[in-house]
């Protein structure tokens, strides 16, 4: 896509499962198959252990031998770079980090976490992406209530790790998620307040903030200077049960399991009965000339090309984006 | 053509999973929706079909004009070719039984009506019965086809449409030398050669070869990709060989395929050579067997197209 604003797409849809996704001819595929929507540069979501060898930067050089010989690989499949790569420390990973589970909500994790958060800044760093795209915090359901204490201690976990991106010279974005335990606008406010904005920015999710109950137009327009991160999708539902309180939410909720059994939130771009106002908050990243990069992600929604295809279609069609 | 020789049409197999289970895009408005939606998306210009949709296009849609019109409306250009996949039957409908002919001439006097309200470049057709309904393949009977489809292409022209011949490997009509004496009984002002790559490839013809020697009446392709060549009795079996042979299971892959038997390399600098000009069909039918998906087949058909084969000629 060639615009004024960037446009990257992201893998994570692609690898469903540890063994699915790591025959390098399937992941040809999948580049492949981006570069002919359209898209140049991608952003990877991190992994863990042997079988992620397109998710976990040290199994990643351990396949390609180093920076360079991943970027070959991509560029194979004409696919050019790297916009980003996103990272949750909550999640536990096997043998890189010994299946612990830790959370920036509690401070006696939080030099684990910044040790943790080592081998991304380094990969980022070396294949030229922008960004370390963060899950800020764990979920709700997880976590203990956070009053302002307790988010400015998450604040702080990043302003560290924003320290080492700074110094490798990339970016850190925080991205808040729909069961994230900073959940309102007030929250996530606060959080930004918590960190430094010469180091730390916002990556804004326009579903997830749309089912966590936030305008993502609104709050882009309200926070424009902290924004330095985009995620583009679309969903059916917004979370109007707290259902993100659920136990087990990542189950429960998002794959329908209880609640309103609900069991695809997310959607390509133009989804009949979409909610998020795609074109208003495009048209608002250019009113602010929104400089970083827009990553247009299918999550796990569907069939993973199909998905690009006709998310390629709606930034052709609908919003008038030339392929190249 | 503003400076393009050539421009991508999509053959359109297609399959996908709703709701209700595995469909093809002509389930309902939604599904086709999203199957042209795919289709531009990934940089191809136009699509060619089958003469059997004919009927959906005017119970769904409203005829072939408003179709088209569906079609445009989600960023392609037309409707480039149909399919006539006849049900051949000896009975009635076999070009090499002379006394059937009047059955198939009319057949395509009603056929071309229905086309009218759009201009199509081909009506392709398979030239034969099934292998097995014709053998022996005597030069009789080669010469009993190609007055049929001299006649049959008198009709099409009177409508603007070419019509062009599509040799399956398990057709009548599918050796090098059955094809040669095919050509050599028909008028090339009222039958054309339509080629598959990967067709010729499964019966042992070389493509490119085919393509060179009867350039000046190719009308169209079919670029897609096949690892297997047909050995035994594979285009012998009933009803299709293309489902039924007992050595494959899938004959067909998109463009660029791991040990794909096709060399689009050559093919393309053929098609460039011979300066043709026009459009070229992708096709990769029952790209869903063994575990294939329609869209990615599809996506990365015309990555190669655009990487590979642009860069011999565009």
């Amino acid at each position: 896509m060639r615009d004024t604003l960037r446009w990257a797409y992201a893998l994570n849809q692609w690898n469903v499962r540890l063994d699915v996704f790591v025959r390098h001819e399937d992941q040809q595929r999948a580049l492949k198959t981006v570069s002919a929507c359209g898209f140049d540069t991608i952003e990877l979501a991190s992994g863990t252990g042997r079988w992620d060898n397109i998710s976990r930067p040290e199994v990643i050089l351990l396949n390609h031998g180093s920076h360079a010989g991943f970027l070959d690989f991509l560029r194979r499949a004409s696919v050019q770079g790297v916009s980003s790569m996103f990272w949750d420390p909550q999640a536990p990973a096997e043998e890189e980090e010994g299946y612990a589970f830790r959370s920036t909500a509690n401070p006696a994790d939080a030099d684990a976490i910044v040790e943790w958060s080592k081998p991304f800044v380094d990969f980022v760093a070396g294949v030229g992406a922008e960004q370390l795209v963060v899950r800020p915090v764990g979920s709700a359901w997880m976590t203990p209530p956070l009053d302002g204490d307790g988010i400015k201690r998450i604040g702080d976990v990043w302003n560290r790790i924003g320290e080492l991106t700074s110094a490798s010279g990339v970016g850190l974005a925080l991205h808040y998620d729909c069961l994230g335990a900073v959940h309102t606008a007030e929250e996530l406010t606060a959080l930004l307040d918590a960190t430094d904005p010469a180091s730390v920015g916002l990556a804004l999710d326009t579903a997830e903030f749309t089912v966590g109950g936030i305008d993502p137009v609104t709050y882009y327009r309200e926070h424009a200077d902290r924004v330095t991160h985009i995620h583009l999708k679309d969903t059916r539902y917004a979370d109007t049960g707290d259902e993100y309180r659920m136990p087990g939410a990542e189950s429960t909720m998002l794959k329908g399991g209880a609640g309103r059994r609900i069991e695809r939130w997310f959607y390509e771009l133009g989804t009949e009965g979409g909610l998020v106002d795609v074109r208003a908050f495009v048209a608002a990243l250019r009113e602010h000339e929104y400089s970083g990069w827009v990553v247009v992600e299918s999550d796990h929604g569907g069939n993973p090309a199909e998905l690009a295809m006709l998310n390629s279609w709606y930034l052709q069609h609908e919003l008038g984006i030339p392929k190249s | 053509m503003n400076q393009q020789n050539i421009k991508w049409s999509y053959m359109d197999h297609w399959r996908s999973n709703g709701p209700s289970g595995p469909v093809d895009q002509w389930h309902s408005h939604k599904t086709m929706s999203a199957f042209l939606k795919q289709i531009k998306a990934t940089g191809f210009d136009a699509i060619d079909t089958f003469d059997f949709r004919i009927w959906q296009m005017y119970g769904d849609y409203g005829g072939p004009a408003k179709y088209q019109e569906m079609v445009q409306d989600n960023g392609l250009e037309r409707i480039v070719n149909t399919f006539h996949a006849a049900d051949y039957d000896v009975r009635n409908y076999a070009p090499h039984i002379p006394a059937t002919h009047e059955y198939i001439l009319e057949d395509f006097r009603v056929t071309m009506g229905r086309w009218s309200e759009i201009q199509l470049d081909n009506i392709i057709v398979m030239p034969a019965t099934l292998y097995y309904d014709m053998e022996p393949v005597t030069e009789d009977k080669l010469k009993y086809t190609a007055e049929c489809w001299n006649k049959v292409g008198e009709i099409t022209a009177g409508f603007g449409v070419k019509l062009t011949c599509h040799h399956e490997f398990f057709c009548g009509i599918q050796s090098e030398a059955d094809i040669e004496t095919f050509y050599s009984y028909t008028d090339p002002q009222y039958v054309s050669l339509f080629v598959d790559t990967a067709q010729h490839c499964i019966a042992g013809v070389d493509p490119v070869a085919l393509y060179n020697r009867h350039a000046h009446r190719v009308s169209g392709f079919h670029f897609k990709d096949t690892r297997n060549v047909a050995t035994g009795d594979d285009h012998r079996h009933r009803p299709d060989s293309e489902i039924m042979a007992p050595t494959t299971g899938k004959w067909f892959y998109e463009m660029g395929t791991d040990q794909g038997l096709v060399d689009f390399a050559a093919m393309m600098t053929a098609v460039r050579d011979n300066g043709y000009r026009g459009w070229i069909s992708v096709e990769h039918d029952k790209a869903n067997k063994e575990g294939g998906d329609y869209s990615e087949s599809t996506a990365i058909s015309r990555w190669y197209a655009k990487n590979v084969l642009e860069e011999i000629y565009r």
